[in-house]
């Protein structure tokens, strides 16, 4: 034992000496190290990486990223709002694997993928509670979230995965693989699908309510307008609820909508694909591509026979686009619309910056924006628009290889692209990686994104 | 020597509900006018239908009327040599998605979303100014208020009091 114990000191007592005298030694150069090195490796994103960009209006909150007051102190509002004029990379979108977004008035909302309990964050507004219940103290619910926070949905299972997303003026849709659609927020016209109820206090509200199926049909889609939901089911049928003052819920009446109904007209035996509407103007597409319409029509979005400036069924306005072909992408801002067909051609009519010219105009039939404005030349031939997304006021549209071109009313730079001027033709937002979807608010824009590499 | 008007201006529902844009507009009537009176209220559709009674016909009317009933809506009476014409001027015009590109830093071209959610309204005469404030502040009585009071906040002392959010006398 003993001579074992002497061993040890010794081993390390000669390592001691060896550090302490240690001496440099002239490296001699061996030739063939250089291929023994590692090679270094960038790391290479994989297929499923997420990146999101968000722009424009930051005081609310809405981009997630907290920018603490300059010296002249927290109320000197002399116009000066903090914004951001370029795509800003939001580091929550690094923390967790983002799936989809949505953008409300002032307030943005992400899901994640996750087993977990917190599978929605959101950042923004609060006075509704339509990002859930956030209070430091008991009783003192927050009004504005400066940063991305869990919001608390009571799921069945754990395992439920988000399907979709959709946020309006003051109410959440969260749309499930199995659960259905969760609604949140603000109920003052029905928009959350349940009974309206006067003088509801909304803010520091802990209502969730949950929308199972409708019409024994499960529900695939979700969107919403400000004040207003419309919901997609499996076969095609969509249903609306909310504020109907415009005819936006298109059930043939203008009144308030408590719990979802069918929308009724022409759209009632298509299978419906996709409805889209920022403000109170809805557009629909079918399996066919073939166009709907219904809802606010004060500057010509939804033309009808009977010039109407409030439609309260769902029209088709196949008539209207006859000879653009088959429609694939839709979006409906506050007044004007935008639709792209299979070629890869965007038209828009209504009123606002339309991207025809430098005035504001009034379109009263589909105008084409001319292709090369969206980036196909000689060098690009191939370069198509594929999506395309609306603001209230300002326009977006993403080409099959990624690239976002924004135009129209540029509030607390919203259109990204580098200053406070309104756009009045399509323009590139510098980017650095490939679109895949972008959502647009009142006053901001998310985009989520694919890395280069 | 010039008289002070009044004007009644009301937050809309959507306003008061983005912190933001009340903090902005606030700051702007705290600025440029002198505030007499401040509530904070929310409308039943009896009450909206009867202020709005000038437009009943008008394809918007049911429009308005729902949506000023759809949250609670701050109230604000506020006085200026030229007040209705300068608090309409600070407003911008009325349609949304026009005032946008003609005024783009009036407040209903910043804060507005749409031709009904255009931010606040404002008197358009000193008739009409009369008749909304006293349908708001019954109690409020014009010729007491120019004959008394009128004077004390054209020439002081006041202090604003931000508790309240109105001018009051400096004790």
């Amino acid at each position: 034992m003993n001579s074992i114990k002497v061993i040890f000191k010794k081993q390390r007592s000669t390592i001691f000496i060896n550090r302490a005298y240690a001496t440099t030694k002239k490296k001699i150069h061996d030739r063939n190290e250089e291929n023994q090195l590692p090679i270094f490796q960038y790391p290479v994103s994989k297929s499923s990486d997420r990146r999101v960009y968000a722009w424009g209006m930051a005081e609310t909150g809405a981009l997630g990223v907290h920018l603490p007051r300059g010296k002249r102190g927290r109320k000197s509002y002399i116009n000066d709002f903090k914004y951001f004029w370029h795509p800003m990379r939001s580091s929550f979108a690094e923390r967790f694997d983002v799936t989809n977004i949505a953008c409300g008035y002032g307030f943005t909302l992400a899901s994640i993928k996750t087993n977990e309990q917190h599978k929605i964050f959101g950042t923004g507004i609060n006075t509704d509670s339509q990002i859930g219940y956030h209070a430091p103290r008991m009783g003192h619910p927050l009004e504005l979230l400066l940063s991305p926070a869990p919001i608390y949905v009571p799921y069945k299972s754990l395992e439920t995965k988000i399907k979709a997303i959709a946020a309006g003026r003051a109410h959440t849709l969260i749309l499930t693989d199995n659960e259905g659609v969760y609604t949140l927020g603000n109920n003052a016209y029905g928009q959350c699908g349940r009974k309206i109820n006067e003088n509801e206090e909304y803010k520091g509200s802990m209502v969730t309510h949950n929308i199972k199926r409708l019409g024994k049909e499960n529900i695939v889609d979700v969107c919403c307008g400000q004040d207003h939901s419309l919901f997609i089911t499996e076969s095609g049928r969509v249903y609306s609820c909310g504020w109907g003052a415009d005819g936006q819920t298109g059930l043939g009446t203008f009144l308030n909508q408590a719990a979802p109904a069918a929308v009724r007209g022409d759209i009632a035996n298509e299978k419906i694909v996709k409805v889209a509407g920022v403000g109170d103007c809805v557009l629909a597409l079918n399996d066919k591509g073939e166009l709907f319409g219904w809802g606010n029509s004060e500057y010509g979005q939804v033309p009808v026979a009977s010039d109407q400036q409030q439609v309260n069924t769902s029209y088709a306005l196949v008539n209207f686009t006859k000879g653009i072909g088959k429609i694939v992408d839709v979006a409906a801002g506050g007044s004007f619309c935008l639709i792209v067909n299979d070629q890869g051609d965007v038209f828009v009519w209504g009123f606002g910056l339309l991207g025809l010219g430098p005035s504001v105009q009034h379109s009263a039939t589909p105008k084409q924006i001319p292709p090369t404005l969206f980036g196909r030349n000689e060098f690009n031939p191939e370069s198509v628009v594929a999506k395309v997304a609306c603001g209230i006021a300002h326009l977006a549209a993403i080409t099959n290889t990624g690239d976002l071109y924004m135009w129209g009313r540029n509030r607390q730079g919203c259109l990204g692209l580098g200053h406070l001027r309104d756009q009045h033709f399509p323009l590139k937002v510098a980017i650095g990686a490939q679109v895949i979807k972008v959502e647009c608010s009142v006053d901001h824009s998310v985009a989520i994104c694919k890395p280069f590499v | 020597m010039q008289r002070l008007q009044l004007t009644l201006a009301i937050i809309k529902p959507h306003a008061v509900k983005n912190p933001v844009a009340v903090s902005y507009i606030r700051h702007v009537i705290k600025k440029k006018f002198v505030v007499v009176k401040s509530k904070r209220v929310s409308l039943d559709s009896e009450t909206a239908a009867n202020f709005y009674k000038e437009h009943v016909g008008k394809f918007f009317y049911n429009r308005l009327v729902t949506f000023m009933t759809s949250g609670s809506i701050d109230i604000h009476v506020m006085g200026h040599t030229n007040a209705i014409e300068l608090w309409r001027r600070l407003l911008g015009p009325t349609s949304v998605y026009k005032a946008q590109f003609q005024d783009p830093y009036c407040l209903r071209g910043m804060f507005g979303i749409s031709d009904t959610r255009n931010v606040a309204h404002g008197s358009d005469s000193p008739a009409s100014a009369e008749r909304e404030i006293k349908f708001f502040f019954p109690d409020f009585s014009f010729y007491k208020w120019h004959k008394e009071e009128e004077e004390r906040y054209r020439t002081g002392p006041i202090i604003f009091n931000d508790y309240l959010f109105r001018h009051v006398r400096r004790l």
